[in-house]
This record gives structure tokens, C-alpha cells and sequence, in this order.
């Protein structure tokens, strides 16, 4: 019998209270550097700080691109931690551990048995799949880092499409004249925040589906993901194995009343083992200190091997799980689906095909950075092997001819750091004109807006004169636009200015 | 060289009274280079337009411009104009998206009405400072193309260029035109970005006839008036003359 959960929280909650308060601290850091990486300032700390602290998405990179990264080095510090006081960064730090927390869950009913605990090899097999596909020299499925699935659903999808709708909204009670000088006030106030206008890519919106699909898992245990699913969890849980400090209880003192079980988020606590806890499955929350009544648990040191506890994988387990890793990797190296005449895209300059699959870490820094809201994420237009790389969207914002922020920005160096004259001699693309749609051509109309805006010295699009006879019979000369090919770096400002209504009447093509 | 210019017009007293409300209107668009490369209009001129206004005791001096890529602090820092502007007393003014108005262009021969930003409407002295440039479509960017700055729906101006250009200067009449002709951007413009393509002419330009103005930069490009449209459709409407003969043209060295 156990005792309800709410009697657990009228004891203590010094300890959660710490926890929650760090945990927010840790999620308004991530926040702060996302949006300050935005308007290009993060005071003095590196705006990719938790990637690089990430040592899921550092060791996948070292793997696939078969290379020492430096600045992902420091991944080694949480793993570090991990040695210490096991999943503390799950329970502490962790963005994505922390939205989760925050989505209540369900807890299974008294008497009824928890999942079968083969279950939590979950993590095992994703974390083993996604090593596996790194050494094949594939980060796909780095979408499944909860790191990268946090900054990139906030950077491709909820900060754009919350520009958007803010601007949208903004139009619509400009229109409302006694409302005008109020809406101007708050322009002026978000001039200089992120909340300014971006483009809204449509496809972008998929790319918040795993982390929707990943908070309404709670619905079928608390911490779905953190329990069944995390590859980082569960790499942090392996290490977590020979934690030096880590959860005891007292079976002298413990009296059976299971409050720590009922408060524990991820189950770890074993009624049947005396009420021990699974090193691998704790994230040292600490709510379970609060909750005992005879102060029976502690957070200790223990040196030497935690005691193998039934929820530890058995042997034969350990091999079907690494098989499948095998089987995962092995079907993705062979099926990428995509159709690879069709997969190549526009991408950053600094960024070659082969960089990006294999160093690409899939965070969305790029897409955040860019100041013309010219790189978005490919959602799965570069196939199952390119998922959420970035790529160049000319129609959404052209790539400026001043800037180099992507490379810099880049954690991995998937996309390099160009100096500035670098990057403007770097060719992404191509121009081509659709003559049946450009309006000189199609309509003998004088326009060459593309031409006037291209920013190359000696300008890669020239033109044609033709003489055009109008109506009155009067003729008049029409400049035709011509791209010069040796000329043209693919930057996508003409296609982002035709005047012409939908498509564009020039478009930037990948070069072959 | 812009003091000597606004002397031989009578001074910089004729134009700026005491209180005005004066808006100073350079070219601060395509700043991906410095200044030697004759993008944008030199800050050196607006600086020192700046000064004689703020010496005339003009109420307040704003300088603006809507730029292309619709960033204006980030061309007004990189040009090195708000600089100066804020060193000889002047202040850089953000033009915000709202406060463009579908005005109404009762002279207009091809559009009637055109979304155009309300203070320059509404100050006492504008002050139009191009730099002269190089433009395939105009043939050349001078006064009256660099009153684009001040409006909205630029795709679709570009359509009959010449003639709205000048429509549009019926509408605006900018008090003194200035033209910068220091540097001049002899090709690929009006982007620029090679220095083979610049010209060190040394030469300001200053009218209250905006085609006259136009008409007489021209001629630093090896041009007419007659060549450039929208000076021809200026003229044509009667805004001003472009035949260089018939105006008092004083060329003072300095």
C-alpha cells in the first residue's frame, strides 16, 4: 500500500525547490544565449555553450568526421559530472529535461507493475544506433539529441513563427487608427529583439513534431523520454554505472511507506529490491530526500562498482540491443530516401555536401544566426541521411553579401569559418532565368531589378537591349537580363527581389 | 567644397531659417564597402551639410534614409555617416515602416498616389544628397532618383522609372539638391565594389533646380541630360530645365 502522492509533497521541498530553481536558471541561460546569438551578442559566453557541453553530439561528431573537434571537447565535462553524481544533468540542467518535467505525467496506479523493464534499453539502442551511424560517417540522427531538439524547434520554428504572428497581429491593429500610436510604441520597443519580422518556412513546422510527439509521451509515464527514449540520457546513465556519489537507502530505518517511490520521476526506485535505485535510471533529483520521512535515503559516496540491480540490462539483452543498433544503422546507410537527383540543395557558404552529412550536428545555430532569414533547415528535403541540415531559401532571404555570421556560428566547423572576402568569392549556386516568366522577356516591360541589386564588383547578370514596339507603334528599349555565369556566386538577392508574383522569375539553382 | 557651393548660392541662410525643421536626405544604401567606392553618399558632405544647417540655427537637423535592406542603423553606423552627422550636431533618424503614407500626386503624369514617408512631407527644408552614380535601368542615379529613399513598393516603381521618378519629384521638391560628385561610380552601379570603376571628379553640385542639377552631373559621366529619362521627363514636366545654356552655372574651384 502505498501512500498518496501529494502527503509526500506536504513534507520538505528544500531540495526541489534548489532543483527548480537551478533548472530555470539553466533553461533562461539556453534561452539567453539562443536569442542573444540572434542579435549577434552573448556577452562572454560562447552562444553554443550547451553543445559544446553535449557529449552525445561531441563523440558523434569526432566519430563521422573522423577527426579531433576541439571545441566540442568540453563534453567531456559532463561526462565528467556524470561520474560524480551520475544523471545530474538530466534532473539539473538539461533544457529538454526540464520542458518535460514541467508536463504532468501519468502516474501508473498503486499495485499495477511499471513497464516492462526492458523498456529502458530504449536509450541504450538509440544511443548504440546513433555511435554506429556516426562511425558510418552519418549525424542524422543527431535530431534525436535532446539538445539539438530544443534549439532547433526554438530556432526554426517557435521564434519565427512567433515573429510572425506578432507581425501579423501588428498589421492588423495598425489598421485600427486610434490603436496606431500604441502599436508604433511597441514597435519601437522590439526594434532591436528578436521579435522583429522573420520569413516563416513552412516545411520548418515538422520540425517541432518530435519534441510534441515527446512531451505527450508523459501521457503514458512521467518522463517518457528521459526513462525509455534519451540517447544522451542513456549515455550519461552508462557512465552513471561507476557514479561515485549516488543514491543509499537505509534498510534499518525505511519503513516501507513507498512515498519515495511515488515521487520518483523516473521510477528508478525498485519497491521489490528494498526500495534501492537504479544508478543508470536516477537523475539525482533529490525529490525523493525530501520525501522520506525517516530521512532513511542519502546521496553518498561509494567508491568502486554500483551492485548489478535487476533493472541492469543482462548480458543477452546488452547483445540484442547493440544488434539492432547494427540493424538501424546498416537499414539507414542503405535506404536514405531520397531521390539523390533531386536531394541536392542550396547550402551556407563553407558548407560542401559531404562536410555537412558527416559534421553537421543538426542545432540550428545557422538557422538562428542569419540575419536575412536566408538558411533555414531542410526539414527532409536532403533525405533521410541530411535531416535538418541547413540550406539556402533565396525566396525567404537572400545571403548578404557583408556577412559570414553562419560559419562562425557553426559548433563543428560543418560549415567553415570564412573571412569575408572569402565568402564573397564562394559560389553556393547558380542564377537562372525563367524567360516565360521574366517580365522583360515575357511582357517587353522594363524592370532588371535583379541585375541592379546584384552585388558582385562587375556585376554577374548583364543585359540585352531590344527594341520593342509599343501600342502606339512608338518603340522603346527594353533591357533584357543576362546571367553571366563565371560571375555569379549564388547569394540569391535577385530571386529575393523579383517583382514578380509567386515563384520568381530568377532563381538560384545548385551548381552540378 | 559644399560651404564654397552653398555660397555662391546666396549661403546656406537663403534655404535654412532660423527654427526649421530640416531633413538632410543622403544615399546610405549598399554600404558593403567604404566610402572610396562611391556606393553612397560621403559622409564627409552630409557632415559638413549638417554643420551649416546646424549653423544657420535650424530648429532640428534629421538625417534618414530608407535603405534597401530596410537596416538603417546597421548602413547609417557602417557608412560612417552617422558619425559625422552626430559629431556636427545633426541626429540619425530610424524611418520606421509606419509612417508611410499613400500620398496623393496631383502633378503626377503616370501614377497619381504613392506610399511616401510623412515627415519629409511635413519638414520645412529638405535637403536631397545623392551621390552620383552609374544605373543600368536609369542610366544614372542622381537627385531625383535618390528621392527614392523616402518611399515604399520600390519593385513596382521601377516599372516606368523615368516618368515616376519625376512625378515624384513633383511631389517632393526638395528645397536644395546637393549633388556628391567627389567620387562617381562610372559602372556596375549602383552596387559597385571594384575602386576601377570609380572616378575622383572632386566636384559638389548644388541647385535648387533639381533636373538642373541632374543635368549638370551628367556631364561629369561624359552624358547629357538627354540621356538619363528621368531628367528628359523632369524637364518635359516643367520641374526644371536641363538645358545647361539657359541657367546661370557657376564652376568655382576651391
Amino acid at each position: 500500500m502505498g501512500a498518496k502522492p501529494d502527503e509526500a509533497l506536504k513534507r520538505p521541498n528544500g531540495w526541489r525547490r534548489l532543483r527548480q530553481a537551478v533548472q530555470i536558471l539553466a533553461l533562461l541561460l539556453f534561452l539567453y544565449l539562443l536569442l542573444g546569438a540572434h542579435e549577434g551578442d552573448t556577452a562572454f559566453l560562447p552562444r553554443d555553450l550547451f553543445f559544446r557541453l553535449d557529449p552525445l553530439a561531441g563523440l558523434s561528431t569526432m566519430l563521422a568526421s573522423r577527426r579531433w573537434v576541439a571545441s566540442m571537447a568540453l563534453g567531456a565535462i559532463t561526462l565528467l559530472l556524470a561520474l560524480a553524481v551520475g544523471r545530474a544533468w538530466c534532473g539539473w540542467i538539461c533544457p529538454l529535461g526540464t520542458l518535460v518535467g514541467w508536463i504532468p505525467g501519468r502516474r501508473p496506479p498503486p499495485n499495477s507493475s511499471d513497464m516492462p523493464s526492458y523498456w529502458r534499453q530504449g536509450k541504450y539502442l538509440l544511443l548504440f544506433t546513433i555511435l554506429l551511424a556516426a562511425l558510418l560517417g552519418s549525424l542524422t540522427l543527431l535530431i534525436l539529441d535532446p539538445i539539438t531538439l530544443v534549439f532547433q524547434t526554438t530556432a526554426s520554428v517557435v521564434l519565427p513563427g512567433l515573429a510572425s504572428k506578432i507581425a501579423d497581429l501588428d498589421q492588423s491593429l495598425y489598421d485600427v487608427e486610434p490603436l496606431q500610436p500604441a502599436v508604433e510604441r511597441f514597435d519601437a520597443f522590439i526594434q532591436d529583439s528578436p521579435l522583429t519580422e522573420q520569413s516563416f518556412f513552412l516545411p520548418s513546422l515538422l520540425v517541432a513534431l518530435p519534441i510534441v510527439v515527446i512531451l505527450a509521451l508523459n501521457a503514458v509515464r512521467p518522463h517518457f523520454w528521459c526513462r525509455y527514449l534519451c540517447p544522451l540520457g542513456g549515455f550519461l546513465g552508462l557512465v552513471s554505472k561507476v557514479a561515485q556519489i549516488r543514491y543509499q537507502v537505509d534498510e534499518a530505518k525505511c519503513t516501507s511507506c513507498e512515498r519515495c517511490v511515488s515521487v520518483c520521476p523516473t521510477g528508478a526506485i525498485d519497491p521489490d529490491e528494498n526500495f534501492a535505485a537504479n544508478a543508470s535510471e536516477c537523475t539525482t533529483c533529490l525529490d525523493c530526500l525530501d520525501a522520506c520521512p525517516e530521512k532513511a535515503i542519502a546521496f553518498r559516496g561509494q567508491w568502486g562498482l554500483v551492485p548489478k540491480v535487476p533493472q541492469d540490462p543482462s548480458r543477452r539483452r546488452f547483445l540484442v540491443s547493440a544488434g539492432a543498433a547494427v540493424v538501424g544503422a546498416a537499414l539507414l546507410w542503405a535506404f536514405p530516401f531520397v531521390n539523390k537527383a533531386e536531394a541536392q540543395l542550396v547550402r551556407p557558404p563553407g558548407a560542401s555536401e559531404e562536410e555537412l552529412l558527416s559534421a553537421c550536428i543538426r542545432c540550428g545555430e545557422c538557422v538562428n544566426v542569419c540575419p536575412t532569414d536566408a538558411i533555414q533547415s531542410s526539414y527532409s528535403f536532403a533525405g533521410a541521411d541530411g535531416l535538418w541540415t541547413p540550406m539556402l531559401v533565396p525566396r525567404l532571404g537572400y545571403c548578404d553579401y557583408s556577412c559570414n555570421s553562419c560559419g562562425q556560428a557553426c559548433p563543428t566547423g560543418a560549415i567553415s569559418k570564412l573571412t569575408l572576402e572569402e565568402k564573397r568569392r564562394t559560389v553556393v549556386g547558380i542564377a537562372r532565368i525563367d524567360r516565360e516568366r521574366c517580365i522583360p522577356y515575357a511582357e517587353g516591360l522594363n524592370c532588371i531589378v535583379c541585375e541592379e541589386m546584384c552585388p558582385v564588383p562587375k556585376k554577374a547578370i548583364r543585359v540585352d537591349e531590344q527594341e520593342v514596339e509599343g501600342p502606339n507603334g512608338d518603340t522603346t528599349v527594353v533591357f533584357l537580363p543576362v546571367v553571366v555565369e563565371d560571375q555569379c556566386i549564388g547569394c540569391g538577392i535577385c530571386e529575393y527581389r523579383c517583382p514578380v508574383n509567386g515563384e520568381s522569375a530568377i532563381r538560384v539553382f545548385p551548381v552540378s | 567644397m559644399v560651404q564654397a557651393a552653398l555660397n555662391a548660392l546666396g549661403g546656406i541662410q537663403r534655404f535654412v531659417k532660423s527654427g526649421d525643421d530640416v531633413i538632410i536626405k543622403p544615399n546610405i544604401s549598399f554600404t558593403d564597402y567604404s566610402f572610396e567606392y562611391a556606393t553612397f553618399t560621403n559622409p564627409e558632405v552630409v557632415g559638413a551639410l549638417t554643420a551649416l544647417c546646424v549653423g544657420a540655427g535650424a530648429g532640428r537637423v534629421r538625417v534618414m534614409d530608407l535603405p534597401v535592406s530596410q537596416n538603417c542603423e546597421e548602413e547609417y553606423a557602417r557608412s560612417g555617416i552617422a558619425d559625422a552627422v552626430v559629431a556636427a550636431g545633426g541626429q540619425m533618424e530610424v524611418m520606421s515602416s509606419g509612417n508611410f503614407e499613400e500620398t496623393a500626386i496631383p502633378e503626377g503624369w503616370d501614377i497619381t498616389s504613392w506610399p511616401v514617408y510623412r515627415d519629409v512631407l511635413d519638414a520645412d527644408v529638405l535637403i536631397d544628397v545623392p551621390i552620383a552614380k552609374d544605373h543600368t535601368l536609369g542610366r544614372l542615379t542622381l537627385g531625383m532618383k535618390n528621392l527614392m529613399g523616402v518611399i515604399q513598393d520600390r519593385g513596382e516603381f521601377h516599372f516606368n522609372l523615368g516618368q515616376r521618378l519625376a512625378d515624384l519629384s513633383s511631389l517632393v521638391r526638395p528645397t536644395l539638391t546637393v549633388v556628391d560628385a567627389v567620387r562617381i561610380l562610372m559602372d556596375h552601379g549602383p552596387t559597385g565594389g571594384s575602386l576601377d570603376d570609380v572616378k575622383l571628379a572632386n566636384t559638389i553640385i548644388a541647385s535648387r533646380d533639381i533636373v538642373a542639377a541632374d543635368a549638370y552631373a551628367a556631364t561629369l559621366f561624359g552624358l547629357t541630360g538627354a540621356d538619363v529619362p528621368a531628367i528628359v521627363a523632369g524637364a518635359e514636366m516643367g520641374l526644371g530645365t536641363m538645358d545647361l545654356s539657359s541657367i546661370q552655372v557657376e564652376e568655382i574651384s576651391v
